[in-house]
């Protein structure tokens, strides 16, 4: 499954490379390279990061945790933190998509995943700057408010019309086939804290 | 360095703290369980920059400024949705393209469903979240969000306009 979507993905650019060629010749394509460079060696670091940190909250949090705070029996209170914790959390999607799994492999309910995931797009701080500076204090504002209940929304219908996507979901994870494997035992041995 | 960067690392040095108090073995189990995910998704990370670079060039700002600052009408929410989603890279490169978008006549409706568009429905993201998570959660987290950016700019309308 991963070789099979690391494969579509390259075809994806290869075609995408067809289409700027198209557009603007080879010089396109070159500054769309030189962009990916660009991209890759700017967040490596923050690739890093974001990935130990989502392997040490794999090792750190029990499953058990996870469960009572985020999963089935956790009700309202997962929305609300799920919501909060995709609000705060910094960086693009390869910062909160490997947290994302994290949670999902220790137990994390469906809505609640869904929930962090559009808070983060939605509901993000660390953007907020950037949007007052160059859309306005009125657009802005605007935009927050009506978005405002849109993650637990979300989160709430994922749970409804998906009630074992978290499991469906779990069992499809694309790195299951490999670092997934110790990752997933070390909550195991560890025990309830 | 960026910010985001260093949150990340005291958010992990805290973590790998609260390990250690846990287990001194743990931050070391922590750090290689993130390490090995980070080298198993590698090659995946990889063509989703790729296509991620690719789609900079290939859609350019100013064709997608042209069609939404000529049109006009409750096109306008379905019309900035669209254009939000395709318009690639993170707030740094796409905040200053929705301002140019504004600044040219863009309503309000249609600035906030752009907006919407680009944070929910980004074809950027999309190959992140297949490559990281997979399409199984990509179909549900779809689904689930698939009339929020015209609606955020129908409210929008309708409680601002």
């Amino acid at each position: 499954m991963q070789r099979t979507m690391t494969l579509v993905l390259f075809i994806a650019g290869l075609g995408l490379g067809v289409v700027a060629y198209v557009e603007g010749g080879w010089s396109r394509v070159l500054s769309g390279l030189s962009g990916t460079g660009h991209l890759l060696v700017g967040v490596t670091l923050l690739i890093v990061a974001a990935f130990v940190l989502a392997g040490l909250i794999q090792v750190m949090i029990s499953k058990e945790t996870v469960t009572r705070w985020l999963g089935e029996e956790s009700g309202w209170r997962g929305f609300l933190i799920g919501g909060v914790a995709g609000a705060l959390i910094p960086g693009g999607p390869y910062v909160y998509y490997p947290i994302a799994v994290a949670f999902l492999r220790s137990g994390a309910n469906i809505g609640t995943i869904v929930t962090f995931v559009v808070a983060k797009n939605l509901w993000t701080l660390s953007r907020l700057p950037i949007e007052v500076a160059l859309l306005g204090v009125h657009v802005t504002w605007v935009r927050y408010v009506v978005t405002l209940v849109f993650p637990p929304l979300a989160g709430l219908l994922a749970q409804l019309l998906f009630r074992h996507g978290g499991r469906w979901v779990r069992e499809g994870l694309p790195a299951t086939e490999k670092g997934g494997r110790n990752a997933r035992q070390a909550p195991d041995g560890s025990g309830p804290p | 360095m960026s910010i985001a960067t260093i949150i990340l690392a005291v958010l992990a040095l805290l973590m790998a703290g609260l390990a250690y108090r846990q287990d001194p073995a743990r931050p070391l189990a922590g750090t290689v369980a993130g390490l090995k995910m980070l080298w198993g998704m590698l090659p995946l990370l990889l063509a989703a920059f790729f296509v991620a670079g690719m789609l900079a060039v290939a859609l350019p700002p100013a064709l997608v400024h042209r069609w939404l600052a000529s049109s006009s009408g409750l096109l306008d929410v379905v019309i900035g949705s669209v254009a939000g989603a395709l318009i690639p890279g993170g707030p740094y490169v796409s905040f200053p393209i929705f301002a140019a978008i504004h600044d040219a006549g863009a309503g309000l409706a249609a600035t906030v469903s752009l907006v919407t568009g680009w944070a929910v429905w980004n074809v950027g993201l999309l190959s992140f979240e297949l490559a990281i998570v997979g399409p199984r959660f990509t179909l549900i987290r779809m689904v689930t969000t698939l009339l929020l950016p015209p609606v955020a700019g129908l409210l929008a309308h309708a409680l601002f306009g």
